[in-house]
């Protein structure tokens, strides 16, 4: 007879659910219920951009009850992330887990906190996990999280909570489906770094526009390419980065940073990143011969929504 | 005593739980508790008319009769002295944490007997911003899955103890009706 009960596991999760709960506010950014936030940083709270309605005059309900002051840092709808600013010591810092050692099957929770009472709970499994992607609002998170459990109304912007009360991620019910999906934290941490930084999150720009093209075997062959495909450029913005660098219409960009390049979603993941103001080195096919080509990545102008 | 299996619990838990049809009609079955000796606890609206039947879990068929009804509470109390069935025991949900283990016995959707497992949120006023908080009742909240058939079962702890009566479910969330209201009711039939 083992010493593992029902109960035993029962009080574990309760553990974990007091645990991460003691780091989670209330979020008042919107008419009527109010969303959840985790204290990521000392004085800092992230929670989803879906649920931040109006910019002026957020409070927070911290876990003794007690109302307090939040001021928007800066929102990104890419990724359906908003941080706020809270007077610092006001709860624990969230303890963050490592979301690649979450794996299908695995118990999590779902946590919120809804007003002064104590932090709601959503209990299920992890459903899927994988690799880069990019969801429909057009950011990049850098792993897929989902789980087999219920995003109640006020659970947006919580986090998705392992057995042991350590943090993976912010659930997000603008991105969750069938299944609950988690933006990870490494995904929360670039765009909360991105956000204190300037406001935004800075998305890279090549000032090109390009469509797949496939080249014949032999002509792949014959240039030493890794794969027989890569982008054509159709059009360059006058004295964007691509222009600058000296790129061309007609150009077949083949190579990034020694890769093959044959899929715009590659481009599109490696812009994403943390990149604006850097070289991304390009081999490009023009009159039949491989060229390199460096390109200083600027930024991609933002219009206001 | 230590459960080491949640399917122990639910047996036990089972053998309490009856299904419960409210006078002629066969349909609009719900489920109904042994609170007492000869005392069933259901929703009061599952039982519509003062004369019930309940089918118990070994398969007999008792006729009952309605001693107290609540609708407000969504709470009602039936009198069944031929059911013989043991009586379940119960825990103040104020005394769970959120996150801790409980399930649901009922019928929902007609499967007979389903169990249904996941955790407490809270015990009290529902949320702002949740319609039906005007009346200020206390609810029993549970991430749990609940299904029409559900309605006078048992939502219970780790244990098998009786924390509240399924009752309704509200933008995915399963409210039961506090076993502390219940006893309180009991009190006064």
């Amino acid at each position: 007879m083992t010493e593992t009960s029902l109960a035993t596991l029962s009080n574990q999760l309760a553990d974990a659910a007091a645990e991460a709960g003691a780091a989670i506010v209330a979020v008042h950014a919107r008419p009527r219920m109010p969303s959840t936030g985790v204290h990521w940083q000392d004085g800092i709270v992230v929670t989803t951009d879906g649920t931040i309605r109006r910019e002026e005059g957020i409070t927070v309900t911290l876990p003794n009850g007690n109302s307090a002051k939040a001021t928007l840092a800066g929102r990104d709808r890419g990724t359906d992330l908003a941080v706020l600013r809270i007077p610092a010591g006001s709860l624990p810092v969230a303890g963050l887990g490592d979301p690649a050692s979450l794996r299908p099957g695995h118990l999590v929770l779902a946590l919120a906190r809804l007003g002064d009472d104590g932090p709601r709970v959503s209990f299920g499994t992890v459903s899927a996990v994988g690799g880069a992607w990019r969801c429909w609002k057009g950011g990049e998170i850098a792993r897929r999280l989902q789980s087999n459990l219920t995003v109640y109304p006020g659970f947006g912007g919580g986090p998705l909570v392992d057995a042991t009360g350590r943090v993976h991620g912010i659930n997000s019910g603008g991105l969750s489906g069938a299944f609950a999906t988690t933006i990870p934290v490494e995904t929360v941490d670039r765009v909360v770094r991105q956000l204190l930084d300037r406001g935004y999150v800075a998305r890279g720009w090549l000032g090109a526009a390009m469509q797949p093209v496939r080249f014949s075997e032999a002509a792949a062959t014959q240039l030493g390419m890794g794969s027989d495909g890569g982008l054509i450029i159709l059009s360059i913005e006058p004295g964007g980065p691509a222009a600058t660098a000296g790129m061309l219409i007609g150009d077949v960009i083949v190579m990034l940073d020694r890769q093959p390049l044959d899929d715009i979603n590659q481009l599109l993941r490696a812009l994403s990143g943390d990149v604006v103001g850097k070289s991304l080195h390009f081999g490009v096919v023009r009159g039949g011969a491989l060229v390199p080509v460096d390109v200083l990545i600027g930024e991609r102008p933002r219009t206001r929504p | 005593m230590t459960t080491t299996f949640l399917s122990e619990a639910a047996e036990r838990l089972r053998l309490s739980v009856a299904r419960i049809v409210s006078g002629e009609r066969a349909n609009g079955m719900g489920a109904a508790i042994a609170w007492r000796s000869g005392l069933f606890v259901t929703s009061a609206h599952v039982v519509t008319s003062p004369r019930v039947h309940v089918m118990t879990p070994d398969g007999r068929t008792v006729p009952g009769e309605v001693v107290a009804r609540d609708v407000h509470r969504d709470v009602a109390i039936v009198r069944v002295p031929g059911a013989r069935m043991p009586v379940v025991q119960t825990a103040d949900p104020a005394t769970l944490r959120p996150g801790s283990l409980v399930f649901a016995v009922g019928h929902p959707f007609g499967v007979v007997d389903a169990v249904s497992a996941g955790v407490f949120q809270a015990v009290g006023w529902l949320p702002s911003g949740l319609e039906l908080n005007k009346e200020r009742l206390r609810w029993v909240q549970a991430d749990v899955r609940l299904g029409p058939g559900n309605s006078g079962g048992p939502l219970a702890d780790s244990e098998g103890r009786v924390i509240g009566v399924s009752a309704m479910i509200l933008a995915g969330l399963a409210l039961a009706v506090p076993s502390t209201d219940v006893d309180e009711m009991l009190a006064g039939v």
